[in-house]
């Protein structure tokens, strides 16, 4: 089996599926236990418009936890996938900005708790952020490309 | 075909996340609720001095703080730019050795016609010594866990926030008088939001205790513990 084929084997796609779905079942659960911390988190970001703010913060978490659930049962997995995948792209997009603009943040990724640090561990921290979104849009990728294909065509 | 089939699987999950998130948001309790469209001023954006005070919110009760008291005729305030100084401050462990004084307050502290002044904590500590309105903008639960002494939680991270504000202007205070805010020092920013949503509510004397919680207990001011009373 060459690397390519590997990459893009059913064995890999589902652990791949899984992890993703249970990352993002993680990622929303303390965002749906504590919703104003998440607001002041979205608020944190300078992007969004104030009235905006507390209708993401209740939206996105229900996301999260619905595409990772249907990750890991399977379900309806291209859509989640591409669901996980523009929740990625935004959240790289906004911790970048954000990094570009020297305005250190917590992410409010896993956790929506304020924590107490100096600008530059969350500036180091952001940077972290920003290379586990890339790893995790690498798993969406894999899942789109091995589920796009259409059934492998018999031999002639 | 197919993309059309998961596109339609995307917008279910996504009308799916909504009606859970309005239900899960409606059966929640009050500290965890959010009002669907935000009111979040930018809190460290302080108008310049020029500006003036904008309309007072309707009250409950239909008084409002700046129709007791014509700010700049009877208090002047202080030249554009310069913050209020304490002198010789006492320290927060001999708070509550006096009266409620609102002349001794706004003699120090006159209405300065901005949505907030940042104060030291020694000026905080003069305040709450001299029976200044005290208001936390810190989350309730952390009201609960320790709070300075009289102080009244205002959570403006929590749905509630603005009933608050029009039910503490429908209590008629006057707001030329000094009010104190605080959240958790640092880089919060929760008493300059507060400050700025008072502000439009017609208080006019609004001083930031800048570092907050943390310095009130490092300085062993008084505090206390529990929900509001």
């Amino acid at each position: 089996m060459t690397p390519k084929e590997a990459l893009a084997s059913p064995w890999l796609t589902v652990r791949v599926q899984i992890a993703l779905g249970l990352l993002f079942v993680a990622a929303a659960l303390p965002k749906l236990v504590d919703p104003p911390s998440f607001a002041h988190m979205i608020y944190n970001y300078r992007l969004v418009p104030g009235a905006l703010v507390n209708l993401m913060a209740l939206v996105m978490p229900w996301l999260e936890l619905l595409a990772g659930l249907a990750l890991i049962l399977g379900i309806w997995t291209r859509a989640s996938a591409g669901i996980v995948g523009a929740l990625l792209l935004v959240f790289l997009a906004a911790i970048s900005l954000n990094l570009a603009r020297g305005n250190a943040i917590d992410c409010g990724c896993f956790d929506v708790a304020s924590a107490n640090r100096t600008v530059d561990e969350r500036l180091s921290d952001m940077r972290l952020d920003v290379l586990r979104d890339l790893g995790m849009a690498l798993m969406v990728a894999q899942i789109l490309r091995t589920k796009g294909r259409g059934p492998a065509p018999s031999p002639a | 075909m197919n993309l059309r089939r998961h596109l339609l699987e995307a917008a279910t999950l996504f009308l799916l996340a909504i009606l859970c998130a309005l239900v899960a948001n409606a059966l929640a309790s009050r500290e965890r609720k959010l009002a669907l469209v935000g009111s979040y001023p930018d809190a460290l954006k302080v108008p310049g001095a020029e500006a003036t005070a904008p309309a007072p919110l309707a009250s409950a009760g239909g008084a409002t703080p700046s129709s007791k008291l014509p700010f700049e005729e009877k208090h002047p305030g202080p030249a554009a730019g310069s913050a209020p100084k304490a002198t010789e401050p006492p320290r927060g462990s001999e708070a509550r050795n006096f009266s409620f004084s609102p002349g001794d307050l706004l003699k120090r502290f006159p209405p300065h016609n901005k949505p907030y002044v940042e104060i030291s904590g020694d000026d905080a500590a003069w305040l709450v010594a001299h029976g200044a309105l005290v208001l936390d903008a810190r989350r309730t639960k952390d009201y609960v866990a320790g709070h300075i002494a009289g102080a009244r939680s205002f959570p403006v991270w929590e749905s509630d926030i603005d009933a608050r504000v029009t039910a503490l202007v429908g209590e008629g205070r006057d707001g030329a008088i000094p009010v104190v805010l605080y959240c958790s020092g640092g880089d919060c920013e929760d008493s300059h939001m507060l400050a700025q949503k008072l502000y439009g509510a017609g208080f006019n004397d609004l001083l930031v205790y800048r570092d907050g919680w943390p310095d009130w207990v490092r300085r062993g001011g008084k505090s206390a513990t529990g929900p509001e009373s």
